[in-house]
This record gives C-alpha cells, structure tokens and sequence, in this order.
C-alpha cells in the first residue's frame, strides 16, 4: 500500500474532505502552541525580534522534505502523484510581495488569522474580513487581470529540474541552508538578550 | 557519544537532520526505475476514470496556455502532419519510452479514437510515469466537440446557451460550428459530410524529437 492515499482510491472524495478538515484542525493546533495566533509575535518576526516564526517553519521543512524524500525512497509514497502547485514566476512574485506586505500590516498570514479567530481576537475578525474582501474583489477582477495572472507560466518545476542537479543533493542543500539559518537565528537571539540586559 | 549526549535536543535533532541530508544525496525518491505495478491499483483509476481528460478540458487548457503537461500524438507523422492538436507532440507508440518525458510529468495521450492511447497509458505506467492521462475520445472527440461541435435543430435553450461558448472555442482552434438541419433528426444519427480539417498552423507545435531532450515549452 503507498501513498498519496486518495490518488490510489483508498477514500472517496466526501472522506478526503473529512482528512482535510483534521489535517486542518491538527495544524491550527500546532501553529497555535508555536504561538502563531498573536500578531505581535508574528510581526517582530519582521523586525527581527523574535525568529519564531523563521524556526517554525524551516523546521517544518526540512521536516517534511526529510519524511517525503525518505518515504518515497523506501517506496511508501508516490512523489510523482503528490500534488505541488505549478509556477507562475511574474504574478507569484507579485503575489508574495502583496501578501508580505499585507502580513506585516495586518499581523497575519491567512492560515494564522484563521487560527487567531478561533482563539477570538478580534483584529483577526478584521483581518479575515479583509482575505474575504481580497479573494471577492480578486474573484470580480480575474477578466481584466487574468494575462497578469496566467504570465510566465513554467509548469509544475521542481529546484532539482530547474538546476539539473540530483534530488538528494537539493535536499542536503535545503537542509544545510536550514541549519546555517538556525544556527544564524540562535547567535541575533542571544546577541538580542545580551543588548537587552545591557539597557 | 558523549559528545552527543552533552548536545542541546535542538543540537541533536540539528544533527539528526545533517545525517539524513548527506545520505540523501545518494537516494532517488523516484525508485530508479524500479517500479511495482498493483494491478489492483491500477483497476481503480481504470474504473473511476481518473486517468482521463475530456476534450473540452484540453481546450481549456490550450486556450488558457497552461503548460504544465505534455500532450503527446500517438499517431503516424503523416496523420501528424496533416493535423494535430496544437502543442501535441508526435511520438509513436514504438518510440514512447525512449522519449524525453519525466516521471512526474502530466502526459496527455491521445489516437484517433482511444484504443492505441489506452495502450500507450499502461506503457507509460508499467514504465513508473504515473501522471499519464488519457484523451477521452481521442482526435474523433475532438473534432467532434471541439472542432465540429452539433447544435441539434431541437436544441433545449440551455444546449443553445452552451452551443455559444462552444463556437467561440471551435473558432479559436479554426474549427466551424454546425447546425443540425432535419428536426427530430439526432446530429448524432444524421450523415455529415466530413469537414475538411483547419489547417496546422506553420511552423507546427514544437516537436520533441526523441533524441533531444526537451525542457518545457516556456519558463526557463
């Protein structure tokens, strides 16, 4: 038996939805207890006090770069059938620069304002006000945007065909480029405890 | 190992995943060509039809320029020449291991009606490309819905409605719309001339010559 499970008709498509929405729950659960439902911590991210946020998710990552290239070397799942989204250089750049911008003056990325609704804050009621409005004016606008939307389409391209380099080394790299940033992040923390002691 | 255990749980687990990343360098998360086959598995997608692509679809996708599959021409160069699906490439049956198609590419397969591209798919999957699909219908559908598409002469308003979104997908690809004449006469039953094909437009869709190996059509 290999994975992905719904691709080898294991579950129909009402159970994957039943999959989903605990997958769902499992990582607001988990962004929560990194302490990504408060806008404050996610926002120092971006003024460098506090690389929570950096840590959390390179850790998740690797993790998930480790634990796929693994299982689907000892055959357990199907890389080729798990599903990543194609690229569209021009208007995902765009699209990341918009949502960045939006992160750090709204405190949260889509999935943590989700996570701090649950929790009941209430900026974060704005702030999904805000997505809904995003994805409605979005969804008006797609005629007069779709040649933007649909640019420099390159296909569903992985860094390994990009740069013709093995799959393995991609994910030493990945990996040596987490740790170095880890290692990184640790030496700013204490240079920042050691400054806050000294005022 | 005392080392080890005089390590940080971050440093252990920082070296944990140090570990991992060298030996992956040797691994292949592809299997190396190695592939198992279940036939089981393979009765599913057969039976719940996941390994097709309907022709209105392709069109869609030709139309909106998506490029992240192959559409590969199952049958002789000179059918080939005559007319293919834009952005088809031909390969033969014979020579469809030896082409320059990834394993975790989306490979659309078609023939002029379905039996050759069903055969080409348990090819492809008994040779691991498990994102091979199926044009359902083959170039027969194609011409048929997309090209040629029938508007019954006792058509209900919503075929009507759909029949305009047709007509501006048959022009797209240089096709014509035709309208049954005889009412009562199904367009399926009724005896149509067939039309003569649009012109391929010169110079043909990219071909992948099989020595060549092909980087995708755009990007990069």
């Amino acid at each position: 038996m290999s994975a992905p499970f719904f691709k080898f008709g294991l579950f129909g498509a009402e159970f994957s939805l039943v999959m989903a929405f605990a997958i769902g729950i499992g990582f607001g659960f988990f962004l929560e207890r990194a302490g990504f439902g408060s806008a404050r911590k996610l926002t120092a991210q971006f003024y460098f006090k506090d690389l929570a946020v950096f840590k959390v998710m390179f850790t998740a990552i690797v993790t998930a770069l480790l634990g796929l290239f693994y299982l689907s070397w000892a055959g357990v799942v199907d890389l080729s059938l798990v599903y990543f989204g194609p690229t569209w250089l021009l208007p995902q750049i765009a699209g990341g620069l918009m949502l960045g911008v939006g992160f750090v003056i709204g405190g949260y990325c889509p999935g943590t304002s989700m996570v701090a609704l649950a929790t009941g804050k209430v900026d974060a009621v704005f702030f999904v006000l805000g997505v809904t409005a995003g994805i409605f004016v979005f969804g008006e606008a797609y005629p007069a945007i779709q040649g933007l939307v649909n640019a420099t389409p390159m296909g569903e391209i992985t860094l390994p065909q990009l740069f013709g380099l093995r799959y393995g080394v991609v994910v030493f790299l990945v990996v040596l480029m987490a740790l170095a940033g880890f290692w990184g992040a640790g030496a700013w923390e204490r240079r920042l405890a050691r400054r806050a002691g000294e005022v | 190992m005392r080392y080890f255990s005089q390590l940080s749980l971050p440093g252990k687990l920082a070296l944990f995943a140090f570990a991992l990343g060298l030996v992956a360098v040797f691994g292949d998360p592809y299997g190396g060509g190695a592939v198992t086959l279940h036939p089981q598995e393979l009765a599913v997608l057969v039976q719940k039809e996941v390994d097709h692509v309907s022709v209105e679809r392709l069109a869609d996708w030709i139309i909106q320029k998506k490029s992240d599959y192959r559409l590969i021409d199952l049958r002789d160069a000179g059918s080939y020449a005559t007319y293919h699906i834009p952005g088809a490439e031909n390969v033969q049956l014979t020579g469809l291991t030896d082409a320059a198609l990834a394993r975790n590419e989306k490979i659309v397969l078609y023939s002029d009606g379905g039996i050759h591209s069903a055969q080409a798919w348990f090819l492809l999957k008994a040779k691991g490309y498990d994102a091979a699909y199926i044009l359902r219908g083959g170039l027969d559908d194609w011409k048929d819905q997309v090209l040629y598409p029938v508007l019954a002469a006792n058509a209900t308003p919503v075929e009507t409605a759909a029949f305009q979104r047709k007509k501006e997908v048959s022009a797209f690809f240089g096709g014509t719309p035709r309208l049954g004449s005889a009412p009562g006469v199904t367009a399926a039953a009724a005896p149509l001339p067939e039309p003569a094909l649009p012109k391929v437009q010169a110079p043909a869709a990219p071909t992948a010559s099989a020595a060549a190996p092909k980087k995708k059509k755009e990007g990069c």
